[in-house]
Formats: C-alpha cells, structure tokens, sequence
C-alpha cells in the first residue's frame, strides 16, 4: 500500500514536471518565434517592394472598419472618466481640474491602451483566424509552391497597415473621449465649455501626445506580428483556427498591457 | 530529372520518412502510392522545398535545392508546378487572380496579356468563363481543375499532383485523370502522382512506386506492380482487410 502511494506521489511529481516543462518550451518557442517573425517582417520591409494596394485595403479593414468601435469605446470612456474625476475632485474642491484630467489620462495612457484593446480583439483574432485557416488548408503551402515569401505577401501588408492605423486610431481615440468628457463636464458638471477646452489643451504637453502616440505605433506592431504568427502556426482543422484565434487575442493583449507598462516607465524616468 | 536521396524526416517523435531513395526521368509519370498518413504528401513537400529534410537531399536537374539561395529556390519552383490535395486556391482571389499568380507576381508581362494565358489555361482544363468567379462558388471538381490550370499556368518543367483524384465522384476522377495524360502528352513534363486511388494509378503510370513505413517498397510498371508478390503490394492494391498492413497495425494497437 506504501509502495503504491509512493509511486502515485512519484508519477504525479513526473507529470507535474512535464507539463511545467512543455508549458515552459511552449513559452519559449511562441516568444522565439513571434521574435523572428518580427525580424523577418522588418528585414522584408526595408528590403524588397512592398505590395501597396494589399497595404491599403488592411489599413481599410484595420484602420476604417476599427472606427465605429473605438468612437463609442472612447466616447463613453471621456464621459466615464469625467463623472469618476468630478466624483473624487469634488471632495477637495477642485473640479475645475476635471478637464485636465481628462486629456492628459487620455493622451498619455487611455487612448492608446484602450484602442489597442479594441484592435487586439477585433483586428488580431481576424489576422489569427484568416491566415489560420490559409495555413490549414495549405493556402500558405501554396504561396511557397508559386515561389510567393508568405511573410511578404501576407505579413508585411498587416504589419505596415497596423503600424500606421492604430496611430491615427489613437488620434481619435483621444478626440473623442475628450469630446464625451466635453458633453459630462460642460451639461453635467456645469463646466464653462470655453474653461474646459482652455484647461485641457493647457493641461497637456507635447510630450503627453507624443509618448501616446508612440506606444500605439509600438502596439499595432505587437498586434498584427502576434495575430500573424498564431495564424502561421495553426493546424489540426476548425479547433486549431480556434485555438489560434483565442492565443493571438490573448497573448497580443498581455503583450500590449507589458510593453505599455514598461513604456511608462520609459517615458516616466527619461 | 528529380533525385531523392536518403530523405529522412521526423514530426516531434515520429519518423514518417525512413530513408527514401527516387530518381524520376524527364518526361516520365511517376504514381506514388501507399495509406493514407504514410507521408506521400510530405515527401512530394520536400520535392517543392516547402519542408526541409532532417536528412538526405534532392537534387533537381542535378542541383540540390535545400543548398540553394533563396531567390534560386524561387526560381527552381517556378520551374515546378504542384496541384495541392484541396487545391488550395486563393479564397480572397478570383479563378483569374489564382491562375495567373505566377505570372502577376512574378513577370512584367500586361494584365491583358495574362488574361489571355490564364483563358488558354483554363481551357485546356476544360473550364472558359468562370474567370471572375470567386474558390468559394465552385465544385470540388472545378476546384482541382482550377489548381491544375494554376499549376500548369506557368508551363513548368515538372508536375506534382497530391491525391489529385481524392474526393471526387467517379466521373470527375477520371475527367482529372485524362487531364494529366492530356498534360503528359501536350506539355512533355515530368510527373509525379501521390494517390491511393488504383484505377487513376494505373491509367496515368509510367510507373508505381509503393510508399509503406516511410520507405519505397517497391517500383515497377503498371503491370509488374500488379503481378508482384509481394504481399503488403498486393493486399494494398486489391484493398483487402486482411493481410501483412492490417496485421502489423493490429499487433501495435494491441493493449499492453
């Protein structure tokens, strides 16, 4: 009987250690892997041409089809942002400091993260399941056979259109949630519409535009080359498309939230 | 002429290719066949370059093509064509768009003038007017005639066609299988055919080589593969439940 839980206690240390093991390599190899997917997507950027009408119809499905979606996710963020700000300002006396507020959380942290969260849901889950299925029904195979580079022809095009739409996505992300914090402050609050534009535009720094700006470049790269790499590594049919969409969502996400975190600390000492 | 030498190939833990060795002469057609999962498709993957082996080389027209650049590799598999087992065309391009892909992607020549190649090749399949049409809007059949007229749009030198009649009724098998002597016949290429499918096998064959646990196990013509005497040929081309395959499968499945 000793023996016998002995050796249970043995096998379930050994599998335990297994699957931490697999897990670990597992980790390893999707950090490799996204690593040189990156590498290969710049070095094929800077060095052959570059398919321009592929580019632009991505930054359509990126950029354009992404809007409605990030208009209403940072409306109502402005206008929740106000409330909240008002809510905790109001014990000190300081509501006038709504405004100020409001932009330069916007411009520095909440629009660019909340756009890519909107993106990496929307636009990373479509790039996983759309070159998930090309590689499950050896669409990529394909490419390779009419002596196409896949990373070219599909990479490069959702990498450049990313790089560049959630930029401008997050120009509007901070325009718009600044707007929603307009119409709480202004017919809520009982702002004067002339002190909150004034505050908010004095509030913020060109360096508080620009760090925003910059990290929304960085994260439409970390979308589209996470997207595209579970696409690229899918297989085993409709399940593994699955299973590659939900990783490149989750994963883009993770990644996003660190590099913003470690961003911030960039920007924050330098 | 393409040479197989040694190909070995593991996946993780399993060795699906166990030293294959293959020489094919210009102008031959040389059917490939064994089960399902046996590893045909990946070594016809190999003969593209699309997976590399983790031994052996394969030489094409005397040149090895995992040694070679890049840009030359691009170059030797414009010189091929391959028809894949679901066809894999395109979804996001038209029948016009698929056919002519090499020739957009990879000459200068004008629009009109590629139109006018990928309407010659679609006609030799036997398809006029569906240029315009999208993957998603044809039949099994139109598909595999579709990936045959990309394949050939290019006029290669050799012909890989992976289980080209798999999946069709019997009619449309063999409208495929016509095509490829058509093909044979026309264009003067080397050919090489994976199927399981014996009566495509041995109506398009110059000859047959029988893949089994990673190994060729046999090759001959038509004929000498149907007198062969050995029994894991002859109980796969007869189809029958019983034999050396079966049992050996049994014998693994066998619980511990």
């Amino acid at each position: 009987m000793t023996q016998w839980k002995d050796l249970k206690r043995t096998v379930s240390i050994r599998s335990w250690l297994f699957d931490f093991g697999t897990g670990c390599l597992d980790i390893f190899r999707g950090a490799g892997g996204i690593a040189l997917l990156f590498q290969e997507a710049c070095v094929l950027l800077s060095g052959k041409k570059i398919r321009w009408k592929a580019t632009l119809d991505q930054m359509n499905k990126i950029g354009v089809q992404s809007l409605p979606l990030v208009f209403l996710t940072a409306f109502f963020t402005g206008m929740v942002l106000a409330l909240q700000s008002a809510y905790q300002l109001r014990l000190f006396s300081a509501e006038q400091f709504t405004s100020d507020l409001i932009s330069v959380s916007l411009c520095r942290e909440l629009g660019p993260v909340l756009t890519s969260m909107v993106v990496a849901g929307r636009v990373g889950a479509s790039i996983a399941a759309e070159l998930g299925t090309m590689k499950v029904t050896e669409q990529i195979d394909a490419l390779k056979a009419l002596a196409m580079n896949p990373v070219q022809y599909l990479v490069v095009p959702r990498f450049i259109a990313a790089l560049f739409m959630l930029f401008i996505l997050t120009i509007y992300a901070d325009v718009i949630g600044m707007f929603g914090g307009y119409l709480i402050a202004v017919f809520k609050l009982g702002m004067g519409s002339h002190v909150y534009i004034q505050r908010g535009f004095k509030a913020l720094v060109i360096k508080d535009v620009v760090t925003g700006l910059v990290k929304a470049f960085f994260f439409g790269g970390i979308i589209s080359i996470v997207g595209c790499y579970f696409g690229f590594t899918a297989r085993g049919g409709a399940e593994g498309v699955g299973r590659a969409t939900t990783l490149a969502v989750v994963v883009s996400l993770i990644m996003v939230i660190a590099s913003d975190a470690l961003f911030s600390a960039i920007f924050y000492f330098f | 002429m393409i040479e197989i030498k040694g190909i070995h190939k593991w996946f993780g833990a399993l060795h699906v290719l166990r030293g294959v060795d293959l020489t094919i002469q210009d102008g031959e057609t040389l059917v490939i066949i064994g089960r399902s999962g046996c590893g045909k498709s990946v070594l016809l993957k190999h003969i593209m370059a699309i997976l590399e082996p983790d031994e052996g080389d394969i030489l094409i027209d005397g040149q090895s093509i995992f040694a070679m650049a890049p840009e030359d590799q691009d170059l030797c598999r414009l010189q091929l064509g391959m028809l894949f087992q679901g066809a894999a065309l395109f979804d996001s391009l038209t029948v016009r768009e698929n056919v002519g892909f090499s020739l957009l992607e990879h000459t200068k020549l004008s629009e009109e003038s590629v139109a006018q190649k990928v309407r010659e090749k679609l006609r030799l399949v036997g398809l006029s007017g569906i240029e315009e049409l999208m993957p998603a809007s044809l039949s099994g059949g139109m598909k595999k005639r579709v990936g045959l007229a990309r394949a050939i749009c290019n006029e290669p030198k050799s012909i890989l066609y992976d289980e080209p009649t798999t999946g069709l009724d019997p009619i449309n098998a063999d409208v495929i299988n016509d095509l490829i002597l058509r093909m044979q016949k026309q264009l003067k290429v080397l050919s090489v055919v994976v199927t399981h499918d014996m009566t495509s096998a041995y109506k398009v064959a110059d000859r047959i080589a029988m893949l089994y646990q990673g190994k060729i196990i046999a090759i001959g013509t038509p004929e000498e593969i149907k007198h062969s005497k050995d029994p894991i040929v002859q109980q796969f081309i007869t189809g029958s439940a019983h034999g050396p395959i079966t049992d050996h499968l049994e014998k693994e499945t066998e619980p511990l």
